[in-house]
């Protein structure tokens, strides 16, 4: 061996290749917890399931399933984001392995960035594969009610039938369903942040996960808090500033439910759509800046 | 001057202690210097302060008062950590990653990649014996074999300086005489050692320099044989002496003014014993 670090590239303040090992590394340890597989089978059962609940109209099959499905995809996702994220941190520095991985040329920030990518990427698998599932139950289901409706309407005029196709074909399968799941996932990612930064000064993994329960909670209900304190008081810069605050920590949930629009058929206007996205990435850039930041001064 | 391999100055580290008044203090007012090729035992009794001056060392933990730097860089900062390798107590590394795959992992946070980090994890899983345990799980690895990784891991990158932190501790004599060897090793090539240990016949193997802590305090520092050596005193090691050549060497040292302490037989040590009786064997399957 030699007296020299030979071989190496000179330190970069930031490397691609180092945030990816971490990266890598954590989705293998987030696939190897048995939580993971637990939630997607029951995430996939129910949305497999919705085909069987009782309907009377083709409308309302559709709605059912996709009401189901999507809601089985926002939930698991997010109960995912949070329980998978929450053990990250406290586990490594539980286990020690944070001392051997950040005494080596590793900033803080590429660790922090390495876990929360590879926190995003099993987000991004199993949403991938629970939209296969989805996309697949409702296009048989369609292509089912197509070859009944055709069926039953054999001796009716063209005209009727074209009409009735395109109905079917409306309310099932459309391409409003994709801005949908994009922000299901956003909504994840954002989670997924929020849950690392409170992780880097949480002292336990409940501590996290009941402080973000909390937060999913609030989250949810706070733009009606927001209106109706809009309506109580004045809207003075204090006010305001106090707002922003509250929504800095307890993040509006409810943007992100664009489900009730989807499972009626209604189009979602790209531009709600485009806010949204940037909300989603805002929110989750912020919070892990804000982790990054926390983690840079913890001494550990 | 030449820069030294380590250099701590002044230094101090407090813990605040919440809704209690008196702050705990680790370390205070340290001052070291070690050279480059040197091993340096930081001794001392547990809660002394040894990990905490490691940590401060390796940038985990920022000093409350003070400087350190490795190899004449601040070691606050993330590039001074290319010259350093790591081995902390009892580590335990991602266990549902194999020998090879935790050397890997490592190299790769080092900037290593393709056929140079390949090389590198067979050269490392060659030099610590565990190149057939190599494709196993670290889950059923035993403490002696974790220690080796560890140590591996820690030399992934070609470091100038290891630091070590309890590099012993938990593992059996014949697991703690092959880190004994490897860190034997790591000096003849030139290596820095800083190792920290309360086993102290062990330090006393290995180590040029030591440093007592106690309390946060260094309370005696300097080479090895110097701090321990009897100034008055030296040992003559006989073999097939009869008793009479040994009374007339007595008789001979009595006539200078000079004493006989002690005249007994040679022994073994009781590690040595069980290395022999145990046939030192290194946990390759």
């Amino acid at each position: 061996m030699s007296n020299k670090t030979a071989g190496i590239n000179r330190h970069r303040s930031f490397s691609l290749a180092r945030v990816f090992a971490i990266t890598t590394n954590t989705l293998t340890e987030l696939t190897r917890l048995k939580v993971f597989y637990i939630l997607l089978i029951f995430a996939l059962l129910l949305i497999g399931s919705s085909v069987f609940m009782a309907r009377l109209t083709f409308q309302q099959e559709f709605q059912i399933l996709k009401d189901v499905s999507l809601g089985a995809m926002s939930i698991f996702t997010s109960l995912l984001a949070i329980i998978a994220t929450a053990r990250l941190i406290p586990q490594d520095i539980e286990d020690r392995t944070v001392y051997t991985i950040l005494a080596k040329p590793v900033p803080r920030f590429e660790y922090i960035v390495g876990k929360l990518t590879g926190v995003l990427l099993l987000l991004s698998i199993s949403m991938l594969v629970m939209s296969a599932m989805f996309l697949a139950v409702l296009y048989l289901r369609e292509q089912t009610v197509l070859h009944e409706t055709l069926r039953q309407m054999s001796a009716a005029p063209r005209e009727q039938i074209d009409d009735a196709l395109r109905a079917i074909r409306s309310s099932a399968l459309n391409i409003d369903i994709l801005p949908g799941i994009v922000i299901i996932y956003l909504k994840a990612c954002l989670l997924a942040a929020l849950t690392l930064f409170v992780s880097t000064f949480a002292t336990t993994n409940i501590f996290t996960i009941v402080v973000m329960v909390v937060i999913y909670f609030i989250g949810h209900l706070q733009a009606t808090a927001r209106e109706y304190w809009l309506q109580e008081h004045s809207t003075g810069w204090m006010t305001r500033a106090f707002l922003a605050l509250v929504a800095l920590i307890f993040p509006d949930l409810q943007t992100f439910n664009l489900v009730d629009d989807i499972v009626v058929g209604a189009a979602i206007p790209l531009g709600l759509v485009a806010k949204t996205v940037v909300l989603g990435v805002f929110y989750t850039t912020i919070y892990t800046f804000l982790a990054a930041f926390v983690f840079y001064g913890k001494e550990l | 001057m030449s820069d030294a391999a380590v250099t701590v100055s002044g230094l101090t580290k407090v813990f605040p202690v919440p809704f209690h008044r008196e702050p705990v203090i680790a370390v205070r007012n340290l001052d070291l210097r070690i050279e480059p090729g040197e091993v340096y035992g930081l001794l001392g009794p547990n809660g002394s302060g040894k990990s905490t001056t490691l940590k401060i060392i390796l940038g985990l933990v920022s000093p409350t008062r003070g400087r350190t730097e490795i190899f004449g860089r601040d070691s606050s900062l993330v590039e001074s950590r290319e010259a350093v390798g790591f081995l902390p107590e009892n580590p335990y590394f991602y266990k549902y990653l194999t020998g090879e795959e935790t050397l890997r992992f490592f190299g790769k946070l080092c900037g290593l990649s393709g056929s140079r980090l390949r090389e590198r994890a067979d050269q490392l899983l060659e030099l610590v014996g565990l190149t057939n345990v190599r494709s196993r799980r670290l889950s059923t690895y035993s403490k002696g074999m974790l220690q080796r990784i560890g140590l591996a891991q820690a030399l992934i990158h070609e470091p100038k300086l290891v630091v070590l932190d309890e590099p012993t501790a938990g593992v059996d004599p014949a697991g703690s005489c092959d880190i004994r060897n490897l860190i034997v090793d790591l000096k003849r090539r030139g290596i820095t050692v800083l190792l920290s240990s309360h086993l102290l016949a062990q330090a006393q193997e290995i180590c040029d320099h030591v440093g007592i802590l106690a309390n946060g305090v260094l309370v005696r520092e300097g080479r090895l044989e110097e701090l321990i050596a009897i100034e008055n005193r030296t040992e003559l090691v006989l073999e097939n002496a009869s008793d009479a050549l040994v009374d007339r060497i007595n008789a001979l040292a009595t006539s200078s003014n000079a004493k006989l302490i002690a005249r007994r037989r040679s022994t073994t040590t009781l590690e040595r014993l069980f290395l022999d009786a145990t046939n030192n064997p290194k946990e390759k399957s």
